[in-house]
Formats: structure tokens, C-alpha cells, sequence
């Protein structure tokens, strides 16, 4: 329990710094009245249409020139000298409102429903959501994608997709489509923070990486971090994917849905409690198993092949300084016929917004995320006698007070997390002429803690600071047994155990901790361009094992222990952001260049046993990695045509001893160079069209340079013993969709639409690896006057999709 | 990915099965690459048993991958086995093609059980070694067959054969099980199986047991065994070695599509005595064998229970 102390001690030490902080910060900044008594003015702010919060509206005082952007529970608040204001509250796609807020006495309290403009549904906005963000906004590297740019982008079977809509964005990149997860900035999957509702999604896929398991009907905002992460935020490396659900409408019933080729969805939302509150539940299930039930006969009848997720929150406002949401999530997919193979996400989070005073603002979640997965041979127990049975999951329970203090021209934000991590790396039963056995791996502990402090400081008016401090502490808990490993066996190869210790519970195994500072600063040129640097150190205590091109569901989380150390990246990035055009906000650019450092990455000696593998440490190499590149983002924000054009320049590199000869080699993820072009065109109130075009080098591989025959077989060899020496041909590809609005009629509420769509309109065969191996016939020759059967070599291509894939879908709201 | 089966499906095989809807849409082509060819090296295939009969080494030269089929014979190599007896065995290039044979005298038969076995090569003037141990091995019981579809889709039906043997007890051993159809070996890349306790390489305890389920029906081709087929079983003892060593072959040469790990080479025992001169590929091993040789007939056949 010594980590708890040392959360103590920490706390007590972030007090000081709070107090400290105010004190500095309350001095006038030049050019603003000398010292006098401040008020501050605060509230939330809604969508008049179906009362949900608005995240990042923003809120400027005409007078001062300052201003703030609404949380992600839609709040803001304002601390001014005493006087009378007018504020200006604006929000893409929203009509802009005025008011005038009298502070000369007191503090005020202003709620804000903001009524969306123009032609309502048709309106296409790709923007964040202030309008000069790209250039105002501290933020660097963030990329905000609505979800109305998101459910107008081409999707593979017309499968709106929050993931692989993300993967257009500069920094972002996958091994190749179908695999899950996705790459940012030359980090590996597991590096992601995958929050729903603040609570973290082990497994973002159905179906592998065909699509992810977010409900578009269900999703509000998403935003991905890829640098300039704030002290906010821990726990993983390379970014943050921070997906919010919506809160339901509070005004009205709705109910929308639709048929795709893969799902069907339906979306239910209505107020609670005469608009106090709200819930959605919205769910989804691929139906291609109901289609095919008649066809199936005999062996096959019982065959089950889905996926579904269902996804539920309800929100109640108990008084203006009270909210509460609960939030879940279930996703599973299930594959089987005699045998039977599921896996699927579960979580769920409590949240409890309060506000304090005008100024303190507070959220508190709790969590519960699990992770699990089943194989077994024998679905039906036919065979009482033989079987073989697998379970693994991860769970974690989390609570995490986040509070915000908003003074002049500071925002502070301080808090903690605390995680529970209970994993179960795999438990089998396996059963053999009616003999039973069990086995596997014994369960495993951790507690991962975390304080943090953070503020956002307006310098001056062209000067923004961001800066703040997070430390994080682990412990890998008993009980359990842990190993010590040979420490003389060459960088390389398997190591095995020399000795096992047994730890009760709770007791202490190993303690990482780790400072992490961040720092972001932004210097304005001028209203339409700004400068923009950050640098962050975060640290991750769980690793994804896996060591396929694509991860498996069957990859199993690990925790750090004596011998996995926690991962550590340091992120430099800085950038220039500039907007034009019309209003000066029609077109908005920018320019990022980055270079990051990795420790503590972990490899696999060749042939390393990763499942059910009591001694997996022994088979784990460890080692460090580099990413560097440039991004380039061009954006349309307003007119019929809107979209944005991205390049990005990279390299990500690993140096792991006992690979590659000890030598820096290219991840499988490295891509020199990718282009993503987003182009969405609205012809008229009926009719929008919407392209994609990706483009990007291909990826490396370990090609053989020799072969040979034994026992018959022939065996690829790499005389170099290098990793990665080949790169598989360039990956390109395009995407049309066609949207047609049904016309909606008067007094009705029925609205629907139909997407039209086509994946990989050209029908490129794109490479996703190619590999060696011979050729399924032998060929016969002669030697020495006899016939022998010789295998053949071959080199295939692997293309994981090789036509157009073209689907209908039809969506519907009422 | 490790190749790890699970009733006659290997787990890759069980997501590939999974993604089925959307594989369908998913091809596998042969192309046209150029490859750099590395240096040339010994490639040693040497699998030893204690089979009555002549026992062969094969030696070889890597050559470039498309050409590696019909390699360059490596001739004019000294190659001797010895025993921790101090027996020696001789092997000789008889028709100068790389193939070095030991032939028995009357009655002679190679290898006993609980004897470690060495290989030395002499080749351009190197000096090549390697080790091995002849290990126990059980006696297979019995080998059933029952009528089954070819695959679940098909109305065609085959024989399904499953093979009985009895794990030795109080000790780990270590499995190759080698099948062959009409005096045919089943050679596709997909028929490498190697057992641990006649189970998978995990934590199960399976000491002393009867062969699990899947092993025991690892044995058949894709299509099944027709009536009156052939079939002989043969489970090989081999060394923990060799075990991993058939582990990552099988891995190496069955590695493809969305769940490939990363190629690597396949290990090899053969060393060079100088640790600075030109490295070998391949493998050493010797093997005690237990088989049975049935008929698909009637007298064999269970109803499917």
C-alpha cells in the first residue's frame, strides 16, 4: 500500500501549486483595468433541437477579446473584472446568439440554447467546431471529426465507420484495411486510448478491422489526439481517440434507423423526467446469418455467424449543479457451428457532473471496461468425452475525479484515476476420453494510479500556454507467481526461468512511476495564423501481445511486471496553422512536423509461444523505437464543396536486440508517404455526393533471399537474417457515395434517405502482405533417371479486397 | 501466428472461417517478384530412425527461393554419426548426388532407444557438428474410421481415420506424427504435426493420457480416405528441440494472409566447429517409431457416435 501514501504525498504537494498558481495568475495582464472585483459568469450550453450539450462552442467577450470554449459536457465559465459584457456565443452550424451579461454585482449564471442554421440536414460542416480553432485553439495535433462529415464519407458496404473515417487523417494509418486498430504517428495499436464515454474499449472492431464497434447513431462527438496530449489525459503513448455518446433527445421522442449490408440499426431517444433528462439506446446486429438460415442444412444448421452491439445512456439533470449520466456498451461477435469462437466488449460509466461555485467544475467517473473472448471445440456437447475450452479477458475498474477551475485568463484542471486491472490470460479445460484437465495461466493484477494538475494560461493576447504535470504510478500485485529469467542467453532467443516466487494477495511485486510533463504553447501571428510547440512524456503499463500483421482477437493484454517494463514515449511537435479564404475561415491549413521517441517496445524472438505461455516473458524482447514525419492538412470548411487533402511524410522505425542483426529496421507499419483526399459536394436539397481517395506506400516485409529443401518441404531462408528488407507495392484506392434525401412532407416528421455507395471503385487488387510459400501442386521432374515430385515456389499477393464493392443503404428518423 | 490445431482446425483456419462473409471477397494471387539472392550455404536434412533399412542424409547448397526446389547437390562431403557408445556409422555419397547413405549389415537395423546420437560433416573444409537423442516412443493401439461428409458443404462423404496410442508416462516426450496414404506420404505443408504428451504445447498436463481428440485425428487429407485405401501411421520420438524446431518450420512455411508473423529463419542444430565460418541450415534428428499400418475396410469402421 505504499503507492497509496504516495498518492497522498503527491496530493499534498499539488495543493501548494494550485494556490501558487492562482495567486501568480490573478496579476492584470497589460492593457486591462488594474485590479478589481471579479465575477464570473457561467452555464451550459445545449442544441435547441434535441437538447444535447455542445462541446467546444465558443464564448468570446466582445469588450476583452478573451473568451472560452465549452467543455465536453458542454460547460463553460468566464471570470472578468465587474462591468457589463456582451458575449458572443457561436458554434459551427449554429446560428450565432449575442448577450448581455451585467457582472457589476454578482455572478451570473447563463444557460444557452444555440438553434442550428441553414439547410438544416444538408448542411455539411468537415470544421472544428469554433471556427478559427485551427488557428485560435492551444490544441496542436487534434483532429475533431463531426459526425456528420464522418456519416458522409464512403464506408465499405455503406457502413458509416468512426475508424476507418479516422484513418483519413494525416498521422493516421492502418497495416492494411481489414486489420484492427489503427496506427497514429508510428505507434502501434495498442497505444491508443480508445475512450467511450471515458471508459476504454480494449477491442474497437467487429469482424477483425472491418468495422469498429461505435454505433454512428449513437455517437456525438469524436476527437483523436495524436501530440500535445494534456496532463488530463495518461495511461497510453500515442494517442487518444475520445469518442462521446449523445445524450438523447430531451425535447422530443425520436426514433431513426436503417438496413445496410451488413447491419440493421435502430435508435431510440426520449426526454425523461419532462425534459430533466434524456436517454438513448441504440443498437445494431449484422443479419446475414437470418438470410442464410434457410440455405443451411445438416452440419451447418447450427451455424451462428454475428456480430451486434447495443448501446444505452441516460442522463438526468437533478438541479443546475447537478448531472448525472450512465452510460454502457455490448458488442460481441459470434462465429461457430460445432465449434464456437465469440469475443466482445463490455463497459459501462457512471459520471456525475458538479459545479462547485460558478468557477469549479467537476466530473467524476467511474468505470467498468471487460474484454473477453471463448473458444471452444464443442459447442453443442456432442462429445462429452473430448473437448477443448478457452477463456481469456481483461477487466479494469476506474474511478477519476476531473476538476476544472476556471479563473482569469487560467483554466486550471487537476485530478486522478485510479484503474483496478484484473487480467486472465487464458484458462483452458481440455478433455480426452473423458479424462478432464485444466490449465492455462493464472490470473494477474495491477493497480494503476494517477494525479495530475494542468493549466491553460492566456499570456497575452497572441501568447497561449498549456502546461501541466501528471504522475502516474503502477503495481503489479499478487497474487501470483513471478519469474526470474536466464540473463546470459544472446539478445534473440528464448530465455528461460531460473526462479519463481510465490506473492500473497496484495502484495507487491514490482512499482513502476513515472513524471510526465506537457507543455503546448501558441503564438498568434495574427488573427488568421499562428505558431504553435508541445512536447509531452507519457507512459502506458499494458501491452497488447501480438505479433501478427493484423492483431488477432485472440491477442491477449499483459501488464508490466518484473521483467516488461511500462512503455515511454516523448513527443515533440510544433506547427504552423493558418486560415483563408471568405470570412477568413473558409479554407483552414496547416503544417505539423514531429518526432517521437519510444523505450520499453516490445518484440518476440522468432518463433516466440505467446498463447497459454506460462514463461511468455521469456520469449519478449525489448526495445526502442523513433517516428518522425511531417503532416500537411488543407481543409474546405464552407460552400456546397467541403472536404480536406492531406500528406503526410514519415518514418517509424524499431532497434530491438536479437533482430534484424541489431539493427534499426522499419516497423510493419511504416509508410513513407500517404495522401488522403475527403471531397463532399451538395448539388441541391436532394442530392450530395461524397469521394475518398487514399494513397500510400506500401508496407514492409521480410522477403527471403534463399530456400531449401528439407523432409520435402521448402524452406524460405534469409541469408541476411534481416527484418523488413522488402516493401509490398503502393495502396491506392477510391471511394464514391451518393446520398439522396427524400423529400420530407409537410406537418410529418418522417424524414429518410438513401446512400448509395462503392468501395474501391476501380477494383484494385491492393497488396495487404505478400508471402512465400509453395505451391499447393508439385511438380514432377527427372533426376538421375527417376521421377520426383519437386515443390514449386511461389510469391503471392494478398489482397484483401480484390473488386468494387458496391452496397444500397437506407436510413430513416422520425 | 503459431500454427496451433484444434480439432483438425488451426486457429487460423477458425478466423479465417470466422471472417468468411468478407473473405469471400479476398484473393490470393501469384506475382512476379525479383529477389536478391544471398550467399550459398550447407542445408542439411537428416532425419534418422530406427526403421529396419538403409538411412539417408541428404546435403545440399541454398540456392536463390524460386530455384531452391532442385538445389545444387553438395558432394564430396566426409559424414560420419556416432553414438555416446562410441559407435560409428558411416555415410557415403554412393551416386555422387548429395544423398549419403548408411547401409545395414544383415540383421543391422540403426539406433537405440535412450542413445545420443552426433553428426559430423566435413565439407570444403569445414567442420560441421550436430546433436541428437533417440528418444521412446509408444506403440500406436489401433486406427478406426467413420464415414463422414468431405466438408460440411459437400453431400460427398469420405473416411475419417483416427488413431489410438497412449502417451508414456512420468516424463515429458515429444511427438512427430508423420501419415501415409497408399505408400505416399502426406507432404502438404498444412501435414506437419507434432504433439507434447500427445497434446499441444501449452499447460495442460496430458502425461500418461490417451492422444487427445485433435491429434488423433490429424492424420487425414483434405478429401478424406476412400475404402480400401492404405494408411500408415508413424509417431515419431523427438527432442524437445526438434519439437520447437517443427513448431516455427510449420509456422515458417504455412505463414500468409490478414494473421502472418513476421518471417523469420527456421532454426537449425547444425553448427559450425568454426564460430566464424559459413553458418548451415537445416536439421539432425533421430527417432525411435511407432506404427500401424491399416486398410480402410469394414473390420475398421465405427458408426459416428
Amino acid at each position: 500500500m505504499k503507492q497509496f501514501l504516495l498518492i497522498f504525498l503527491l496530493a499534498s504537494w499539488t495543493a501548494p501549486v494550485v494556490t501558487a498558481q492562482t495567486s501568480q495568475n490573478t496579476a492584470p495582464p497589460a492593457g486591462l483595468p488594474p485590479n478589481k472585483a471579479q465575477y464570473t459568469v457561467s452555464g451550459y450550453i445545449k442544441d435547441a433541437a434535441n437538447g444535447e450539450g455542445l462541446i467546444g462552442v465558443s464564448v468570446f467577450v466582445k469588450e476583452t477579446g478573451s473568451g472560452v470554449t465549452t467543455n465536453a459536457y458542454g460547460f463553460y465559465a468566464l471570470t472578468l473584472p465587474a462591468g457589463t459584457y456582451n458575449l458572443v456565443f457561436s458554434y459551427v452550424g449554429f446560428a450565432k446568439q449575442n448577450r448581455t451579461v451585467d457582472l457589476t454585482g454578482q455572478n451570473q449564471n447563463l444557460n444557452m440554447e444555440l438553434q442550428q442554421e441553414g439547410r438544416d440536414l444538408q448542411e455539411v460542416t468537415v470544421s472544428t467546431k469554433r471556427e478559427d480553432d485551427n488557428v485560435k485553439n492551444i490544441e496542436m495535433s487534434v483532429n475533431r471529426v463531426e459526425m456528420k462529415t464522418i456519416q458522409k464519407i464512403p464506408a465499405l458496404l455503406g457502413e458509416v465507420d468512426v475508424i476507418r473515417s479516422i484513418q483519413l487523417l494525416p498521422g493516421v494509418s492502418t497495416v492494411g484495411e481489414g486489420a484492427t486498430g489503427f496506427n497514429v504517428r508510428g505507434g502501434n495499436i495498442d497505444q491508443n486510448l480508445v475512450l467511450l464515454d471515458e471508459a476504454p474499449v480494449y477491442n474497437s472492431s467487429h469482424l477483425f478491422g472491418f468495422f469498429s464497434v461505435f454505433n454512428p447513431d449513437a455517437v456525438k462527438d469524436v476527437k483523436l489526439v495524436k501530440g500535445g496530449i494534456p496532463a488530463l489525459y495518461g495511461g497510453r503513448i500515442s494517442s487518444i481517440l475520445d469518442v462521446r455518446m449523445k445524450e438523447g433527445n430531451s425535447k422530443r421522442t425520436t426514433v431513426s434507423g436503417g438496413i445496410g449490408a451488413i447491419f440493421s440499426r435502430l435508435t431510440v431517444e426520449q426526454p425523461l423526467f419532462r425534459g430533466k433528462g434524456s436517454f438513448i439506446i441504440a443498437g445494431r446486429r449484422s443479419y446475414a446469418d437470418v438470410l442464410a438460415k434457410p440455405f443451411l442444412k445438416g452440419d451447418l444448421k447450427g451455424s451462428r455467424f454475428f456480430f451486434y452491439d447495443l448501446t444505452a445512456k441516460a442522463n438526468y439533470r437533478i438541479n443546475d449543479k447537478n448531472t448525472i449520466y450512465a452510460s454502457g456498451y455490448l458488442g460481441r461477435d459470434v462465429f461457430g457451428a460445432d465449434f464456437g469462437f465469440n469475443w466482445g466488449n463490455t463497459t459501462t460509466s457512471l459520471r456525475w457532473n458538479h459545479v462547485f461555485s460558478n468557477k469549479l467544475f467537476l466530473n467524476t467517473t467511474a468505470f467498468y471496461s471487460n474484454y473477453d473472448y471463448l473458444l471452444d471445440s464443442d459447442l453443442k456437447r456432442k462429445e462429452a468425452k473430448d473437448y477443448f475450452r478457452w477463456k481469456s479477458r481483461i477487466i479494469n475498474y476506474s474511478i477519476k475525479p476531473d476538476f476544472t477551475l476556471f479563473l482569469k485568463n487560467n483554466t486550471l484542471t487537476f485530478g486522478g484515476q485510479a484503474i483496478v486491472y484484473d487480467f486472465q490470460p487464458g484458462k483452458a479445460t481440455a478433455a480426452s476420453n473423458g479424462e478432464v484437465r485444466s490449465f492455462g495461466l493464472e490470473s494477474k493484477y495491477a493497480l494503476e494510479s494517477a494525479l495530475y494538475v494542468g493549466n491553460e494560461q492566456q499570456v497575452s493576447r497572441r501568447i497561449q500556454l498549456q502546461y501541466g504535470l501528471r504522475y502516474s504510478l503502477y503495481s503489479f500485485l499478487g497474487p501470483g507467481e513471478a519469474y526470474t529469467f536466464q540473463s546470459n542467453v544472446p539478445a534473440g532467443q528464448r530465455r528461460f526461468p531460473v526462479a519463481t516466487r510465490d506473492y500473497d494477495r496484495y502484495e507487491n511485486i514490482e512499482t513502476y512511476g513515472n513524471w510526465e510533463p506537457r507543455f503546448s504553447a501558441k503564438y498568434e501571428l495574427s488573427d488568421l495564423s499562428s505558431l504553435k510547440l508541445s512536447y509531452n512524456r507519457l507512459a502506458q503499463y499494458i501491452h497488447l501481445v501480438s505479433n501478427t500483421t493484423a492483431s488477432t482477437p485472440l491477442d491477449v493484454w499483459t501488464p508490466s511486471t518484473n521483467n516488461i517494463r511500462p512503455q515511454i514515449a516523448d513527443q515533440l511537435a510544433g506547427g504552423y496553422f493558418r486560415n483563408f479564404g471568405r470570412t477568413g475561415t473558409e479554407f483552414e491549413a496547416s503544417v505539423e512536423v514531429y518526432y517521437k521517441w519510444l523505450q520499453n517496445q516490445i518484440d518476440y524472438i522468432d518463433g516466440a509461444d505467446l498463447l497459454l505461455n506460462k514463461y511468455l516473458e521469456g520469449d519478449l524482447l525489448n526495445g526502442k523505437g523513433r517516428a518522425y514525419g511531417a503532416e500537411f492538412f488543407l481543409k474546405k470548411n464552407k460552400g456546397d464543396l467541403t472536404g480536406w487533402l492531406s500528406y503526410t511524410l514519415a518514418k517509424t522505425e524499431r532497434l530491438v536486440d536479437g533482430v534484424n542483426n541489431n539493427r534499426w529496421f522499419p516497423t510493419r507499419f511504416d509508410k513513407r508517404h500517404t495522401i488522403n483526399a475527403v471531397a463532399l459536394y451538395d448539388l441541391n436539397t436532394k442530392w450530395s455526393f461524397s469521394a475518398t481517395f487514399a494513397l500510400s506506400s506500401g508496407t514492409p516485409g521480410t522477403f527471403p533471399t534463399n530456400g531449401y529443401i528439407f523432409q520435402g518441404y521448402l524452406v524460405p531462408h534469409n541469408a541476411e537474417n534481416s527484418r523488413n528488407n522488402y516493401r509490398i507495392p503502393p495502396y491506392h484506392r477510391l471511394d464514391l457515395s451518393a446520398t439522396l434525401q427524400n423529400p420530407k412532407k409537410p406537418g410529418r416528421r418522417w424524414e429518410s434517405n438513401w446512400v448509395f455507395s462503392v468501395y474501391n471503385a476501380y477494383a484494385r487488387k491492393n497488396p495487404f502482405s505478400v508471402f512465400f510459400r509453395q505451391a499447393e501442386d508439385k511438380r514432377t521432374v527427372t533426376m538421375n533417371g527417376e521421377q520426383v515430385q519437386i515443390p514449386v515456389a511461389e510469391a503471392v499477393r494478398y489482397s484483401v479486397f480484390a473488386s468494387i464493392i458496391p452496397s444500397v443503404t437506407y436510413n430513416f428518423k422520425f | 501466428m503459431k500454427n496451433i490445431q484444434i480439432f483438425g482446425f488451426s486457429l487460423i483456419h477458425l478466423l479465417l472461417l470466422a471472417g468468411l462473409v468478407l473473405t469471400l471477397a479476398a484473393c490470393e494471387d501469384p506475382i512476379d517478384i525479383n529477389l536478391k539472392t544471398g550467399p550459398s550455404q550447407l542445408a542439411v536434412d537428416a532425419w534418422l530412425t530406427n526403421e529396419p533399412g538403409t538411412q539417408t542424409i541428404r546435403l545440399s547448397r541454398t540456392t536463390g527461393y524460386f530455384d531452391a526446389a532442385q538445389p545444387p547437390a553438395a558432394t564430396g562431403a566426409t559424414v560420419v554419426v556416432s553414438d555416446d557408445k562410441g559407435k560409428t556409422y558411416e555415410f557415403v555419397d554412393l551416386k555422387n548426388d548429395g544423398n549419403y547413405v548408411w547401409t545395414p549389415k544383415a540383421g543391422e537395423v540403426f539406433g537405440q532407444i535412450g542413445r545420443k546420437y552426433g553428426l559430423g560433416i566435413r565439407y570444403e573444409g569445414q567442420e560441421y557438428y550436430a546433436v541428437s537423442e533417440m528418444r521412446r516412443v509408444p506403440a500406436i493401439d489401433s486406427v478406426v474410421f467413420r464415414e463422414e461428409k468431405v466438408n460440411p458443404l459437400s453431400d460427398e462423404t469420405g473416411y475419417l481415420g483416427e488413431f489410438y496410442a497412449t502417451d508414456l508416462p512420468n516424463q515429458t516426450d515429444y511427438y512427430w506424427i508423420r501419415t501415409y496414404r497408399n505408400n505416399k506420404r502426406l507432404d502438404k505443408t498444412t501435414n506437419i504435426v507434432v504433439s507434447l504428451d500427445g497434446s499441444f504445447n501449452g499447460s495442460a498436463n496430458t502425461d500418461g493420457l490417451l492422444f487427445i481428440q485433435p491429434i488423433r485425428t490429424s492424420i487425414n487429407p483434405d478429401s478424406l480416405y476412400k475404402m480400401n485405401d492404405r494408411v500408415r501411421i508413424e509417431v515419431l520420438s523427438i527432442t524437445e528441440d526438434a519439437f520447437f524446431f517443427f513448431q516455427q518450420l510449420s509456422g515458417q512455411i504455412n505463414n500468409g494472409g490478414l494473421f502472418a508473423s513476421p518471417p523469420s529463419n527456421v532454426p537449425t542444430n547444425v553448427l559450425n566447429r568454426n564460430s566464424g565460418g559459413p553458418k548451415a541450415v537445416g536439421y539432425f534428428g533421430v527417432s525411435a517409431v511407432g506404427s500401424k499400418s491399416v486398410t480402410v475396410e469394414k473390420a475398421n469402421l465405427r458408426e459416428d457416435d
